[in-house]
């Protein structure tokens, strides 16, 4: 927690300087697709074949490297349930990305996933980054929603794409990184502190969510 | 419970987390076995109707039900027993109407991931079907409600609490129908109005704590939505849970908010070191591993050291009037 967010800073192992961007990412999607499971995979890289259904919701942190900058993803990881769904806005208001989340064994989450994609384009910021991720691929063989499928109605809303395995690892380090690689890296935001500047992204203010909170 | 002071799995059959704290464990568990014998001896000694003593009867509820006791003195004072005395149908007679397929189908994803680390759950086969059962049952029989999420931690422990089918599913339906307001319909309104009202009361009994949650930017459902759906499992040790729930099943639901400003107070120094959103998430995440709430008899020492208003009337005003808001 002592990472200097604001500025140039000296990475632990001394190698390079760069910039360090921090994320606030929500996951949606229905109940049981994986959502808990792909975070847990990318976050500790462990995977459990029965993962405790998230109540309100679940917060973590990871960090990955992008060429000379350090992204800093605040996870939001949602409960499934639809009753939950009056508690999701606090959780992707602000949000500068979101990973959609269906399991390609199930059609009704693949029509789940496409209600939470309208309604973050009606809701969310304007300049969310969103990635639609078919888990479970490594059940292929129970495979309900065709690649292409999700592949044409991803092109038509201009989302991110992949199918994912949480239980094999399969494209989830890749979705990350393709939501980081997007994520706009070098406006300045107004030159608040490291805490502030991480109270300002989880409010969501509408600074926060156009201001593409980074750092040179 | 004394042989469970050096295994990894707690008495309720809970696989201990990495950073338990053994030491403090053991610390505790010396005394608290002292405690448990003579609160057991006490309630053996009770002579004449202790049920009809509101006031013995709360003071023996609060210092503790004796493990082999809670079933019957749960279902006496939740209203659960009455409840099933006055029902028209008998808890087989419910259990056999169970038909819905898309509610069968949501349960069973959920059962194996209720507790995958309690050895009763994963080892065993018999409780996920009992609560499966419960669950589904209850269901069937409460259509507002249905199924919600959460739910399964409640049977989860009061199964685990009573080794008792029948019995879970009346507690579970005097919880969620009597006890509680109406956290589980599908608007989720009275979790919604109590986390109104716990803001007011966090502002009433710590206020430089509620700044400083205001000023960080948390709002309340995303620290504390667990300790009203799931009634502190999941968010407390088992053993601290039950002794909460003994209370709760007596005293009704003005103990989730005793509960949650003893939580605050007793943490306040961690959540004012907090700065950032991130920081403070993870202090009401990780309150299960604190000594002060292994240590279950003097946390609930301090759950009622909590000055006397808030009782359930003051509560029911308070809900009352954030209900009335959000209908404006």
């Amino acid at each position: 927690m002592a990472t200097n967010r604001t500025g140039t800073a000296q990475r632990p192992n001394g190698a390079t300087q760069g910039k360090i961007c921090q994320f606030k990412l929500v996951l949606l999607g229905e109940s049981a697709v994986g959502k808990s499971s792909l975070v847990l995979r990318f976050v500790k890289g462990q995977f459990h074949e029965y993962q405790e259904s998230t109540i309100g919701a679940a917060f973590l942190t990871q960090t990955i490297c992008l060429d000379d900058t350090t992204v800093k993803f605040e996870i939001w990881d949602t409960a499934g349930q639809e009753r939950y769904h009056s508690l999701a806005p606090m959780y992707y208001r602000g949000a500068q990305a979101a990973i959609v989340v269906y399991d390609i064994t199930n059609q009704d989450t693949f029509g789940r996933a496409k209600t939470w994609v309208k309604e973050l384009q009606r809701q969310a910021s304007p300049t969310i980054v969103i990635a639609l991720a078919g888990n479970k691929q490594d059940l292929a063989n129970k495979r309900m929603v065709e690649y292409e499928e999700a592949q044409t109605y991803a092109d038509e809303n201009g989302l991110l794409f992949m199918e994912t395995s949480a239980k094999t690892a399969m494209n989830v380090n890749d979705i990350f990184l393709a939501i980081a690689k997007k994520l706009p890296k070098n406006e300045q935001t107004t030159g608040q502190g490291g805490s502030a500047q991480g109270r300002r992204l989880a409010e969501g203010d509408a600074g926060a969510k156009t201001a593409g909170n980074c750092c040179k | 419970m004394a042989k469970s002071v050096y295994s990894k799995v707690d008495e309720y059959g809970f696989e201990r987390s990495e950073n338990f704290n053994y030491d403090v464990h053991d610390k505790f568990m010396s005394q608290y076995i002292r405690v448990l014998t003579r609160r057991s001896q006490r309630w053996n000694s009770i002579k004449g109707n202790i049920f009809s003593k509101p006031n013995v009867l709360k003071r023996f509820i609060r210092k503790g039900v004796p493990s082999d006791l809670r079933t019957s003195v749960w279902m006496r004072v939740s209203g659960g027993e009455e409840i099933r005395t006055n029902s028209s149908s008998t808890y087989n007679n419910l259990r056999e109407k169970i038909d819905n397929q898309y509610i069968i189908d949501i349960i069973q994803i959920d059962l194996p991931r209720t507790f995958p680390e309690n050895i009763f759950f994963s080892a065993h086969e018999y409780l996920p079907k009992m609560l499966f059962n419960v669950l589904a049952t209850f269901a069937h029989q409460n259509k507002d409600v249905g199924y919600c999420q959460g739910l399964n931690y409640i049977a989860g422990l009061l199964l685990l609490a009573t080794k008792d089918e029948e019995a879970s599913f009346w507690l579970l339906k005097a919880l969620v129908e009597k006890i509680l307001p109406q956290y589980y319909i599908v608007t989720m309104t009275g979790l919604l109005i109590d986390l109104d009202v716990l803001d007011e009361l966090v502002h009433k009994y710590e206020p430089v704590v509620h700044r400083h949650i205001q000023n960080v930017g948390m709002p309340w459902a995303m620290g504390t939505t667990k300790w009203f759906i799931c009634l502190y499992s999941e968010v407390l040790p088992a053993e601290t849970v039950f002794r909460i729930w003994d209370c709760l099943f007596n005293e009704g639901s003005k103990i989730i908010f005793r509960v949650a400003i003893t939580l605050i107070r007793l943490h306040k120094d961690k959540i004012l070191q907090t700065s950032e959103l991130g920081e403070l998430i993870g202090c009401f995440r990780d309150m299960r591993n604190h000594e002060s709430v292994i240590n279950c008899h003097q946390f609930m020492q301090e759950v009622f050291r909590l000055s006397g208003n808030l009782s359930n009337s003051t509560l029911s005003k308070l809900r009352a009037k954030y209900n009335q808001e959000r209908t404006k």
